[in-house]
């Protein structure tokens, strides 16, 4: 029974990096940037969601206000900064990068430097029966909302206009403007859905991952591992590279305990020396 | 506890315009002073912190409790004025080194103090044994070399905090005593947590009990349940040593995954019964064993006093930072006064430091010929007080020294250092090797 909880952990830990890198990837499918404010987008999410709990009590509310208010930063970012450099993808990433830093001082100035864990919502910080031990309905909340937002997107993505529109960007972006589709309209759309999503796993991770100082760094850097596992621009990679990271991680923490500082890019190295685009992802 | 932007934008503030007060104070009372020539030059004093990054808020307390002091002794002693000199190391000992030669060359300063972190205050240590700089450590850097015969050993250091190995001799103690004798660790994978479950391995062995279980999860881990899943339930206890953001993250996978109901948990240090942790998990936080040389419910007037004035600054409970950076200012101005405020006489102003004897907010100080302070430990628990979740103290272990309770022989005597039992600290029979 031990080993269904270590790998419930281990999915439950596999959908939050799911939430963190879907942006990350969608970004880059579009835009070819490397968005390096990504973290930054979980830790703003995570601290707004924090005072709206404090101030409001409502986990639901939390959940709805951070990635609004989130996306809204992201659409900002995008079309008044990196619209700059429009097309010019290491401007833009360098862009990117100094934006980390401007979240990063901001949220130590407005929100303090003591890391925080966002309270679970009361209706799921009990524990349920699974053979004879605990489990925390919480986890088992956070696998049912990830895999909503999976089905989500995939919706949005394949059956919505707006998403045919976006993979024909993904495609070929030249070709999808000649066509007519107002391409600079999406790069906005999907940097603020990327943001959102970020924000979202933000106040869904605050309980388990918490935030603080720092903490945008670490949320970059689980998100780059997955989306390079997965594949960079793909959906269904950011989905199956989070599960198999955060299986792989888990197991990997309790079979190697002393290898616990790399069971993550462990995976990572091997992936990318037999498929460098990842599992689905196209050269 | 939410700290709203304004008071956040106030607090930082006002230590800019402190600072800048100071800086420009010092020159104005010697040209405002009637007996100009008489006027002694200024004691400058270097603070290195951590202003920013990780360990900000350590540096911030720690810079509150100095302050503290020296604003009640309206920042004068044996005439001279006070002249503090605040650098931000940001967490890294490069830069500390950098702000250390800065202080020393250019500023001109006598005496330096702060030091959060243990790689900054290694950092700065050779330097100032060049340069024969008194240095104060009164804030968390608590590497044992610092103070114990070896080839780190600086004649010119004094230390006012804690040493890393103290409060997990303490805390065996503690365990043994509640006939937990079979006890799962869980320590940060780094030399601060090899120190600290060492000492605790070394002094639990020595007392009949033995640990059962370690695991080393990384400084960088954000899920603990694997970790917490992973604990072996015929352990009488588990002993932590988890620094920083981790203790709050472990704690929370603690009693969601129900172990927190089933085994009584022993913080060494502090970690997770941290005062501003402890808001944030309430009543699951209520049972939690902690060990640290202060908490801000000692009810001596010493403490209750500096309590309220830091409450009044910094509008949050004090750490052990806050008294003991206290404690070092005021070791500070008490040895100048003995010596007749010639700190220059470095090895004059060092005997007097350490011959010092005084109450302060966290028990009774003296130093032991090392430099190391000898304080008290306390045992802690959480518990509800009104609305507050706070540390309790329990159980007090008066005049711990840096080898307690061991002697220096027998600390020495030893065959394997901390760090060479990582992976073997279950095997008794190694641990008390001795040489």
């Amino acid at each position: 029974m031990i080993w269904v909880i270590h790998t419930l952990n281990g999915i439950s830990f596999g959908i939050l990096l799911f939430l963190l890198a879907a942006g990350l990837s969608l970004i880059y499918g579009l835009m070819k940037i490397l968005n390096l404010t990504h973290g930054s987008y979980y830790l703003v999410g995570a601290y707004i969601g924090s005072t709206v709990i404090a101030t409001t009590g409502s986990f639901i509310l939390a959940l709805i206000i951070a990635p609004i208010v989130v996306a809204a930063l992201g659409a900002v970012m995008e079309r008044f900064f990196l619209r700059q450099f429009h097309l010019d993808e290491l401007p833009q990433t360098l862009l990117t990068f100094g934006f980390l830093f401007i979240f990063a001082d901001l949220s130590l100035w407005i929100w303090g430097g003591d890391p925080i864990m966002l309270p679970k919502p009361a209706l799921f910080s009990r524990s349920i029966d699974i053979g004879g031990l605990g489990y925390p309905t919480y986890r088992l909340l956070l696998i049912g909302v990830g895999l909503l937002v999976a089905l989500i997107l995939w919706w949005f993505q394949e059956r919505t206009r707006v998403g045919a529109m976006l993979r024909a960007g993904v495609d070929d972006a030249e070709i999808a403007r000649a066509m007519g589709i107002d391409v600079s309209l999406l790069f906005t759309l999907v940097f603020a859905v990327g943001a959102l999503l970020a924000a979202l796993g933000g106040v869904l991770g605050g309980p388990i991952i918490g935030a603080g100082p720092g903490t945008d760094f670490d949320v970059m850097l689980l998100a780059f591992v997955v989306v390079i596992v997965g594949g960079l621009g793909s959906l269904r990679g950011a989905l199956v590279g989070g599960l198999v990271v955060g299986l792989l991680d888990n197991f990997g923490k309790i079979f190697f305990p002393e290898f616990a500082l790399f069971t993550i890019f462990v995976p990572m190295a091997v992936i990318l020396s037999f498929r460098p685009t990842g599992l689905f992802g196209r050269a | 506890m939410v700290i709203s932007a304004a008071t956040i934008l106030g607090r930082s503030i006002s230590r800019r315009v402190v600072a800048s007060t100071l800086v420009c104070a010092a020159p104005l009372a010697l040209v405002s002073s009637v007996s100009l020539a008489q006027q002694a030059p200024p004691l400058k004093i270097g603070v290195i912190l951590p202003l920013s990054g990780n360990f900000t808020p350590a540096g911030e307390d720690a810079l509150t409790g100095l302050r503290i002091y020296f604003d009640q002794i309206n920042n004068e002693v044996a005439g001279r004025k006070i002249q503090l000199i605040v650098e931000d190391e940001q967490g890294r000992p490069d830069v500390a080194l950098t702000k250390a030669r800065k202080l020393v060359e250019g500023d001109k300063v006598q005496i330096l103090t702060g030091f959060v972190s243990s790689a900054v205050a290694l950092a700065v240590n050779d330097y100032a044994r060049e340069k024969k700089i008194p240095m104060v450590v009164s804030a968390d850097g608590g590497a044992n070399e610092l103070t114990t015969p070896g080839p780190l050993s600086n004649p010119y250091l004094v230390r006012t905090s804690q040493n890393g190995r103290t409060p997990s001799a303490a805390a065996a103690e503690f365990v043994f005593k509640q006939g937990w004798r079979k006890v799962a660790a869980i320590t940060s994978d780094y030399a601060g947590g090899f120190d600290t479950i060492g000492g605790f391995a070394q002094a639990f062995c020595k007392l009949g009990g033995s640990i059962t279980q370690e695991q080393y999860p990384p400084l960088t881990t954000n899920d603990y349940g694997p970790y917490v899943t992973n604990i072996k339930r015929d352990a009488d206890a588990v002993v932590t040593f988890l620094p920083g953001a981790n203790g709050l993250k472990f704690a929370n996978q603690f009693i969601e995954l129900g172990v927190k109901d089933k085994m009584p948990l022993m913080d060494i240090f502090g970690q997770i019964a941290y005062e501003p942790y402890l808001t944030q998990l309430g009543a699951n936080g209520v049972g939690i064993y902690s060990v640290l040389h202060y908490t801000p419910m000692i009810k001596t007037p010493e403490n209750e006093r500096f309590v309220k004035e830091y409450v009044a600054r910094a509008k949050r409970l004090p750490s052990d930072n806050g008294p003991d950076a206290w404690v070092g200012a005021k070791a500070i101005a008490e040895a100048a006064k003995a010596v007749g405020g010639k700190v220059e006489d470095t090895e004059k102003f060092l005997a007097a430091f350490k011959a010092l004897k005084f109450d302060s907010p966290k028990g009774p100080i003296a130093f032991d010929k090392f430099g190391q302070v000898i304080h008290s430990m306390y045992i802690r628990k959480v518990e509800k007080v009104g609305n507050d979740y706070v540390n309790t103290p329990i159980q007090t272990f008066n005049n711990v020294d840096q080898f307690w309770p061991f002697s220096l022989e027998e600390f020495e005597s030893y065959k394997y250092r901390y760090v060479d039992l990582k992976g073997s600290m279950t095997d008794c029979k190694k641990v008390l090797e001795k040489k």
